[in-house]
């Protein structure tokens, strides 16, 4: 019982490490665009279906780094060749033209890839269970859970300890003056937005083994990432580790006693949460509220 | 530009009688272009749906993007009420959709009309989430996955006097028309009332709308839940028209369709806008995935392209060129 308990607590950790990696691709574009991109989600599934692809010709370590850098690459030529286009606009634009580009892209993930799913198999070094001492737990879970974990410490490093990582940081707070510093505001939207594909890209790979994919897989995974950004509150990168760990766990753990609300109880800790703190956990206010 | 067309839109005079026109005469000219009648109730239906949501976006700059949610549950409630209370009388399970969907938009508008902005849209869509999942597992009452089949539409029957089947699609079109007909006419004498006139203060700004005196909450709820209303009533005719009501017409991607509906139809700029986004959208989304059954791809890019080169939508398109001038709803 016990050690059936940790594993469903140990899924829903991952779970929320891996939603985390999402949401905060998706929070980084937010905050420093005021676009709320509805492409994020394809970004994923286009980086699970690539690395579907290059696993068999590359291995899974090169499929791992290549194709969140062409989720990447895919990201920023969006960005400067069309998403660029509205930033003066409404925010409902931004939200429409990702809404049609991730539409675009799911067909041409239906065209390339075809429209039926596939299930992954985990890698062969990966495959299997390990005994952790306390409990037998899946290798590749384990492995998940720990890249998801480096990730985010490697984001926390950059965006805390190095100069552009302050700028970007600069750009949630305000654009105009990090415009007025002189620096390439451009450049530093392209590159955030790439930081945000590759984000989503990666997730994509290390989930494809655990979900599958399948041609709808990217509107489903905008979803759980989206609550973690709104319960955390936006434009805080604790608030998206605490809210992933929070909708993981609950999560993980309505798996093992009711597993048909599995995919609701995050909606309802979404709305406990709001009802108690309206701007998330650790969320302060902001523009985005206007 | 061109002054005879022009002549003939504003011959037409009030929209509504141009809108009537051209609607009653639709299925007789469907079948001259290969069209189906189907095709026409869908973009009607379509229409209120988008009329309603415009309410909140086009006059109260209030961006839902859980919208579908209502349009489902108003197809659910419709569905229930006919499978487990009654269909002999034909307004009830109208009622009951309708009204499922006003309570429920009621109560998540008491929630969440503090917010606005980008906020608000990310919380109606995950609200909308929320009844997604629920209409999605709850099979012992909705159905689950498989939903509820087995609907009929109502007949209107006075006794020895005549008898209105709707299962005939001719009929069931004109009938939808006239719900159309009179969801415009009492949406329209709304945002032409005060309390549309605050609305669109609202959405203007709505720090000055407080300070001028105005509970802007209230008026926000009650916006949302007429919105809710009318989604609802889309609902129940659209469960209507597929004789079934399915979880899927809640999830979030149709409220990105709705959205977009308004949006390339001007609905920021024009009541009418819906109504012309509905047709384009659904005609575009019938033609090419009759075409290929890669229409995703196509929808796609043409959206991009519209939203790139025409952000004002259709009836922004028609304004610079001078052919139409409708009311705007932004100062």
């Amino acid at each position: 019982m016990l050690s059936h308990f940790l594993n469903h607590l140990f899924n829903g950790m991952v779970l929320g490490l891996l939603l985390t990696v999402i949401a905060l691709g998706f929070s980084l574009v937010l905050g420093v665009m005021e676009v709320v991109n509805f492409a994020h989600g394809v970004l994923f599934a286009v980086g699970a279906y690539l690395a579907f692809t290059l696993v068999k010709l590359v291995g899974f370590w090169w499929a791992l780094l290549i194709s969140p850098i062409l989720v990447a690459i895919l990201g920023m030529i969006l960005e400067s060749g069309l998403i660029k286009r509205i930033y003066s606009l409404n925010a409902l634009y931004g939200l429409l033209l990702t809404f049609s580009i991730a539409m675009g892209l799911e067909g041409l993930i239906k065209l390339i890839w075809g429209p039926m799913g596939y299930s992954i198999p985990a890698p062969p070094f990966a495959a299997g269970f390990i005994d952790l001492g306390f409990m037998v737990y899946s290798k590749y879970r384990l492995m998940q859970g720990v890249l998801a974990l480096l990730l985010i410490l490697a984001l926390w490093l950059f965006l805390e300890k190095t100069t552009y990582g302050a700028v970007i940081k600069a750009g949630t707070i305000s654009t105009e003056m990090v415009m007025a510093l002189g620096k390439n505001l451009p450049r530093l939207r392209t590159f955030v937005f790439g930081m945000g594909s590759f984000l989503a890209g990666i997730a994509g790979v290390l989930t494809a083994p655990m979900w599958g994919i399948r041609p709808g897989i990217g509107t489903e995974a905008m979803m759980p990432a989206l609550v973690v950004v709104v319960v955390g509150g936006m434009g805080s990168l604790y608030g998206s580790i605490i809210a992933g760990q929070m909708v993981g766990i609950v999560t993980g753990l309505t798996v093992m006693f009711y597993p048909r609300l599995s995919d609701l109880m995050m909606y309802v800790l979404m709305l406990v949460v709001f009802l108690a703190r309206p701007r998330g956990l650790m969320g302060t206010k902001s523009i985005l509220e206007e | 530009m061109n002054s005879f067309g022009s002549r003939i839109l504003r011959l037409g005079g009030h929209p509504i009688t141009l809108t009537l026109f051209l609607f009653a005469i639709l299925p007789l000219a469907l079948p001259l272009i290969g069209g189906h009648i189907s095709l026409a109730t869908e973009i009607l239906i379509m229409s209120i749906f988008g009329l309603a949501f415009n309410l909140l976006l086009g006059y109260t700059g209030l961006t839902s993007f859980g919208h579908a949610a209502y349009l489902g549950l108003g197809a659910y409630g419709f569905a229930l009420c006919e499978l487990y209370l009654t269909k002999r009388v034909w307004f009830v399970p109208i009622l009951s959709g309708i009204l499922l969907a006003g309570i429920i938009a009621f109560l998540v508008g008491f929630v969440i009309s503090k917010k606005r902005g980008i906020y608000y849209s990310l919380l109606t869509l995950a609200i909308g989430q929320l009844f997604y999942f629920i209409a999605f597992r709850w099979n012992e009452v909705t159905g689950g996955e498989t939903g509820l089949t087995g609907l009929v539409r109502p007949s209107f029957r006075i006794p020895g006097l005549f008898l209105l089947d709707l299962s005939n699609a001719t009929l069931f079109y004109y009938f939808v028309l006239l719900t159309l007909l009179v969801t415009m006419a009492i949406l329209r004498r709304i945002v032409n009332s005060p309390f549309g006139a605050v609305l669109q203060i609202i959405k203007q700004n709505e720090t000055r709308a407080r300070y001028l005196g105005y509970n802007t909450f209230w008026y926000k709820c009650a916006c949302f839940t007429i919105s809710g209303l009318f989604s609802g009533l889309a609902g129940v005719l659209y469960a209507m028209f597929t004789y079934c009501a399915f979880a899927d017409y809640l999830y979030w991607v149709n409220s990105g369709d709705v959205v977009m509906m308004t949006l390339i139809g001007g609905g920021l700029t024009s009541f009418f806008g819906p109504l012309a986004g509905a047709a384009i959208f659904i005609v575009a989304k019938n033609f090419f995935s009759s075409v290929t059954q890669h229409w995703q791809i196509f929808m796609g890019i043409i959206f991009v392209i519209f939203i790139l080169a025409f952000p004002e939508g259709f009836f922004g398109i028609l304004r610079k060129q001078k052919l139409f001038r409708p009311k705007t709803t932004s100062g």
